[in-house]
């Protein structure tokens, strides 16, 4: 079973992660971080997730701070 | 000219004594680019540095001679550069982000005629350049003004010392007289202990976390806390390194004050003076910056007029006026450009003035 | 059982955020750095020369020795940390316009040295740090503050094509331009950045890689649009590819 590790704290939301998902599991969250951005979060009820980390390569603020593939 | 000398007296010229001193001194790395009349001190490291398997590049320009001694300096090596008036001007941004990284640069300039391109002529119209800088910000060069060929080697072993000791940016000032004349001169050991840069220079980050010379001090706040500890570092350097001569000043009426080769012209005068019945000493200062400012105060009390001669339109006056500070008048004799005035005209010229 | 395929760079300071606009390709360039300095178990063995715009701040984010240079400066400062200290991996991290129009001297006569030394150049078409105005890279027709009716021959002239111009001096062993467009560019803009380091630590030369890279912040557009006009604006006149090296031939 794969997974992303999101580090909200980093999140600037530029969204640039969901578009990249192939399986489309990131989302735009209603949390906010200090930065007062609207977050991403990663939700993978059916493990769709490949852990191919195009999320993380495409992430320019390391926010996605894991990836493990399953 | 490859050779380097120890130990016995040669004959050598100004330029020549530079460089081999700065051998001698440990100079791992020389960074240049030709500039009359400086070019000995490239040609002999060109030759000396590669024999020694030690670093030498024959820059693009002086922007990249003194940036090439920047970062040679931020690993902690004994690193100089030498250059000449209006390409000292090219090297203003690297000195000022020197004093600020806090580098041990050495900088030899020798001095030729200004402003703009000039003459080759020797001249001390960099005076200004080198104590007041001009380059941006709050700092100071550590500044020594060697007299003789002798004093060249010296003052450029004293140089490498003071650089790493205080980790600021120092300028052996000579002039084009001093760089093109042959004197006899002696190369001593180097007499000075090795400084440990150890704890800040740069080695990769091996078993501790990274180390960054910068200046980049974004906050307004770190700005202010930065310029006062590095004032904290010009205060300890005035307390501890002033050095001057001074002859004839204990019963002295008149004090001429001289540096570099101007100061071996006055020096004279204040003999024939003396000759004549005028009491006339001299103090020359070998540091322009730390100046002797406090000494000539002390002076001040008794003396009746100070006189500097300068090979200028007159620059070190205007710091001798602010350390008398009015007690005594101030007078200039000067030259704007070329040989020192002679002895004999010093003479004339003070017997006008006082 | 699960493998870990992505984590942040051992060479990255821990618990530090990036402090570049949202969506800017800084980040990622940066990261890459950091992955490739990993791999080569360079790390603990280098010394940064640093520069001026939105790259200064490099030091602040990878665990390396860094010192920071004047504007342009770079590859000067590097030369002479290289020259003092030869064992050291050395690279530079800087912005078209400290590489290529402040820093052009400095950069082409590195790379004619053949300074042993890498270089990377993030080129994103106009001074970021300042507000978005004209530099050496900005492309024809393009509008920024210092053009405001776009680029055009008269006032301005050419921009220049740095990994082409890199690439003709005879001390340079790698250049190449690459992107960070899509994730297939990324992961082939870190081949290039670990065979420019490569080319260094064989002791060949002059190791170069130009990093097209997107400004969302001055060039007024979404992150994703920015992606996009690094294709279809920068590509036709800033071509990838791999324009020298000496391990090929």
């Amino acid at each position: 079973m794969s997974n992303i590790v999101i580090d909200k704290t980093k999140c600037k939301a530029c969204y640039l992660c969901i578009k990249e998902c192939p399986k489309g599991l990131i989302k735009v969250s209603k949390d906010t971080n200090s930065l007062g951005n609207n977050v991403v979060e990663f939700a993978d009820a059916k493990n769709e997730c490949l852990g191919c980390a195009m999320c993380a390569q495409r992430c320019p603020d390391l926010a996605i701070i894991e990836v493990n593939k399953g | 000219m490859t050779q380097c000398l120890t130990g016995k007296k040669v004959l050598m010229k100004g330029n020549y004594a530079i460089a081999n001193a700065a051998v001698l001194a440990g100079c791992e790395c020389y960074f240049g680019y030709p500039i009359t009349p400086q070019s000995e001190i490239g040609e002999f490291m060109s030759g000396k540095m590669q024999e020694l398997g030690r670093a030498y590049v024959s820059a693009e320009s002086e922007l990249a001679a003194i940036n090439m001694t920047i970062g040679a300096c931020s690993t902690g090596a004994k690193a100089m550069t030498s250059s000449s008036s209006c390409a000292v001007s090219l090297m203003q941004e690297g000195l000022s982000y020197a004093t600020s990284d806090q580098l041990p640069v050495v900088l030899v300039s020798v001095m030729r005629g200004g402003p703009g391109l000039g003459n080759i002529y020797p001249s001390q119209g960099d005076y200004f350049q080198a104590t007041k800088g001009g380059g941006n910000g709050d700092y100071h060069l550590i500044v020594l003004a060697p007299s003789t060929v002798q004093e060249c080697a010296d003052l450029t072993y004293k140089a490498f010392y003071l650089a790493h000791k205080y980790k600021n940016p120092t300028v052996l000032l000579a002039d084009g007289m001093l760089g093109q004349m042959m004197e006899p001169v002696e190369f001593k050991k180097y007499p000075y202990p090795e400084i440990d840069n150890s704890k800040w220079a740069l080695d990769g980050a091996k078993g501790r976390t990274n180390r960054v010379i910068r200046s980049y001090a974004p906050l307004a706040s770190n700005q202010c806390v930065y310029l006062e500890e590095l004032y904290k570092k010009y205060k300890l350097i005035e307390e501890n390194e002033v050095e001057w001569e001074e002859i004839g000043t204990e019963d002295a009426d008149v004090v001429l004050v001289s540096f570099g080769s101007s100061a071996r012209n006055a020096k004279i005068a204040a003999k024939l003076l003396r000759e004549k019945g005028v009491k006339a000493g001299i103090l020359r200062p070998i540091t322009l910056y730390p100046f002797p400012a406090k000494r000539l105060s002390e002076l001040a009390l008794k003396v009746k007029k100070f006189i500097t001669v300068e090979v200028n339109m007159g620059q070190m006056v205007n710091d001798v006026r602010l350390a008398v500070n009015g007690k005594v008048p101030v007078e200039l004799i000067h030259k704007p450009v070329g040989i020192p005035p002679a002895p004999v005209e010093i003479v004339k010229q003070v017997e006008e003035l006082i | 059982m699960t493998t870990q395929v992505f984590k942040i760079p051992d060479s990255f300071k821990k618990d530090v955020r990036y402090t570049f606009c949202p969506g800017c390709d800084h980040g990622v360039a940066v990261r890459l750095v950091a992955e490739v300095l990993d791999e080569l178990g360079l790390t603990q063995n280098t010394i940064c020369a640093a520069s001026i715009g939105c790259s200064v701040t490099i030091y602040d984010f990878l665990n390396i020795d860094t010192i920071e240079s004047p504007h342009g400066r770079a590859m000067a400062v590097a030369t002479g940390v290289k020259r003092a200290k030869p064992d050291k991996f050395v690279f530079t991290y800087q912005g078209d316009g400290d590489f290529a129009s402040i820093g052009l001297a400095e950069s082409m006569h590195a790379a004619l040295r053949g300074e042993k030394i890498s270089a990377i150049c993030i080129n994103n078409t106009t001074y970021g740090m300042t507000g978005g105005q004209l530099g050496p890279t900005t492309i024809l027709g393009q509008v920024t503050t210092t053009s405001p009716t776009g680029r055009n021959l008269e006032y301005y002239g050419y921009p220049i094509k740095i990994a082409e111009h890199i690439a003709l001096c005879d001390g340079t062993a790698f250049s190449a331009r690459v992107s960070l467009d899509t994730v297939a560019n990324i992961k082939k803009a870190k081949q290039a950045i670990k065979k420019a380091f490569e080319v260094q630590m064989k002791g060949l030369g002059l190791g170069f890689v130009e990093i097209l890279s997107s400004c969302p912040t001055n060039w007024k557009m979404s992150p994703d649009k920015a992606h996009q006009r690094v294709r279809e604006e920068m590509m036709p006149v800033f071509n990838l590819g791999i324009y020298k090296d000496v391990t090929q031939s």
